[in-house]
């Protein structure tokens, strides 16, 4: 791995993995192996038993400036096709334990696409979110027109992909793209605080919810409704949720194990 | 430092200084004039030597806005846009003061005017000689107040007052604008005392003085409950840093601490 670090166990959490996208000098630009390395880096925390949360992060400067330009600047859609940069792409979706993406500095296109792809978004107070694609004569291709509609609305996502222009943190968390605004400089710290608190809920519910908040963007009301109860069900078959319940009835903390 | 050619640049005793250097023309600024002081203010901010920035004026102003020379606001150019000129030369300014990671004090000697108000009142804390005049000529010429004055002004002043002053385009002076709060001290040697800010500035922690900056900006835009969020993360933060520990135990071993902004 050399376009991504991996912190495991994260400030001797060995339940919270931190990885770190790690091309400083162009800004984290997301070129098609830094998107491999990243994929296999979490499918194996995915398989990793111990592991409950995987936070996402960049550096001080950039969470990720977009795709790589100069990767891309004389490409024809064949070979667009070929590089399937796309289809490890839509494997983030097959990771079942919560990603934060925690970001300070520029998310811009691919990096805001890589952002929304998490599950939920920490933002450092000077951190910057915009889909630029327009500017250079294209449009977002991994999720910059879909994802970003459904967090923030049709009218205030077309703006952002007709202009390409950047909003800062606040009116990020204005407009619900992301969960949380927090001090640059202590962001890292409050997503680890963050990932401990979901660390410590039932690891099974916690995936069953992750996977029935994700379905209410694919499905109707009616069958992500009949998704949720299945999976509501399915969280009684746990033994965490008989620990939960009965700590809640003891008035003492529960001790979740994960199975 | 010689690549400005509108402003002076100096660093001393770990306080950069920026004196605006156009006296004849009562540091009105041009477009160059505003970059360069944004170029300072970067510079400043970029040097771990520098702790605070204090901002003066060379002559009988302090700042008198817009240099109305400037090409880009000739009503006789076909082209004109102030918005434009507001966009890409005021709001860069007074965004740099307030975004500025290190504290910058204005050393307010002699008149401010138009958006020349609004660079004193972006600045953090503010020392002005007595019976300065500060001028919101705007709508005498038909113009709105702006670069970041309506905002100052209405929460310092309240709604009414801030009304007067920008509709009348009478002055206020120094006096009334420490009365109401926007002005920190008034001193026939108005460098001395902010020199004075700037040394106690100097000896603190500077991820103490930046968080500090920037939680109490947050707080004008905040309710309560964010604002106890923002100061939870802050001291989550700076309880975690080297400083802290150095500054609990100097307090316990009765001795100045050393800061080192880690």
């Amino acid at each position: 791995m050399e376009n991504i670090l991996l912190e495991y166990p994260y400030r001797e959490d060995s339940h919270i993995a931190l990885v770190k996208l790690n091309r400083p000098k162009v800004l984290n630009a997301l070129s098609t192996d830094l998107m491999q390395e990243l994929v296999d880096c979490m499918l194996e925390l995915d398989k990793n038993p111990e592991v409950r949360v995987i936070i996402l992060t960049g550096s001080d400067r950039a969470f990720a400036a977009g795709a790589d330009i100069g990767q891309m600047m004389t490409a024809t859609p064949v070979d667009q096709i070929n590089d399937q940069r796309f289809r490890t792409w839509e494997m983030l979706k097959l990771i079942t334990k919560p990603i934060l993406a925690a970001v300070n500095g520029f998310a811009l296109g691919g990096g805001c696409e890589l952002a929304m792809s998490c599950d939920l978004i920490i933002a450092g107070d000077e951190a910057k979110f915009s889909q630029p694609e327009i500017k250079i004569g294209t449009i977002p291709g991994a999720g910059g027109t879909q994802r970003l509609t459904r967090a923030i609305g049709k009218s205030k996502a077309m703006m952002m992909v007709l202009t390409g222009d950047m909003i800062d943190a606040q009116t990020a968390y204005d407009w619900g793209l992301v969960a949380k605004v927090v001090p640059a400089q202590a962001l890292l710290q409050e997503t680890f605080e963050l990932a401990k608190t979901i660390s410590n809920r039932a690891p099974v519910a916690v995936r069953l919810a992750k996977e029935a908040v994700n379905k209410s963007f694919e499905m109707t009301l009616k069958d992500g409704m009949d998704f949720e109860r299945r999976n509501f069900y399915l969280t009684f078959a746990s033994l965490d949720q008989k620990e939960g319940m009965k700590a809640f009835m003891e008035k003492r903390n529960p001790e979740y194990k994960g199975n | 430092m010689s690549q400005f050619k509108f402003i002076k640049y100096t660093e001393e005793n770990r306080t950069a200084t920026i004196t605006m250097n156009r006296p004849e023309l009562y540091n009105a600024l041009n477009a160059e004039a505003k970059v360069e002081i944004v170029q300072a203010i970067r510079e400043a901010n970029k040097n771990n030597q520098v702790h605070s920035i204090i901002l003066t004026g060379e002559g009988k102003a302090f700042c008198t806005g817009q240099d109305l020379n400037d090409r880009s606001v000739q009503v006789d150019n076909a082209t004109i846009d102030l918005g434009h000129t507001l966009q890409t030369e005021w709001n860069p300014l007074v965004t740099a003061i307030r975004d500025s990671k290190k504290i910058v004090l204005a050393v307010v000697n002699g008149v401010c005017a138009g958006a020349g108000i609004s660079v004193a009142i972006a600045c953090d804390l503010i020392v002005s000689k007595p019976a300065v005049k500060f001028v919101g000529a705007f709508s005498k010429l038909g113009l709105a107040p702006d670069a970041g004055s309506t905002y100052i002004f209405s929460r310092a002043l309240g709604y009414q007052k801030t009304m007067e002053f920008f509709l009348m385009g009478e002055a206020l002076t120094s006096e009334e604008l420490h009365t109401a709060g926007l002005i920190n001290a008034i001193s026939e040697d108005p460098m001395a005392k902010a020199q004075e800010y700037a040394m106690t500035i100097n000896g603190l922690s500077p991820l103490s003085t930046e968080m500090i900056k920037k939680n109490i900006k947050a707080a004008l835009d905040s309710n309560y409950n964010e604002s106890l969020e923002r100061e939870t993360y802050a001291q989550r933060f700076l309880g975690n840093s080297a400083d802290y520990k150095e500054g609990l135990t100097a307090f316990l071993q009765k001795r100045k601490p050393n800061f080192t902004g880690n």
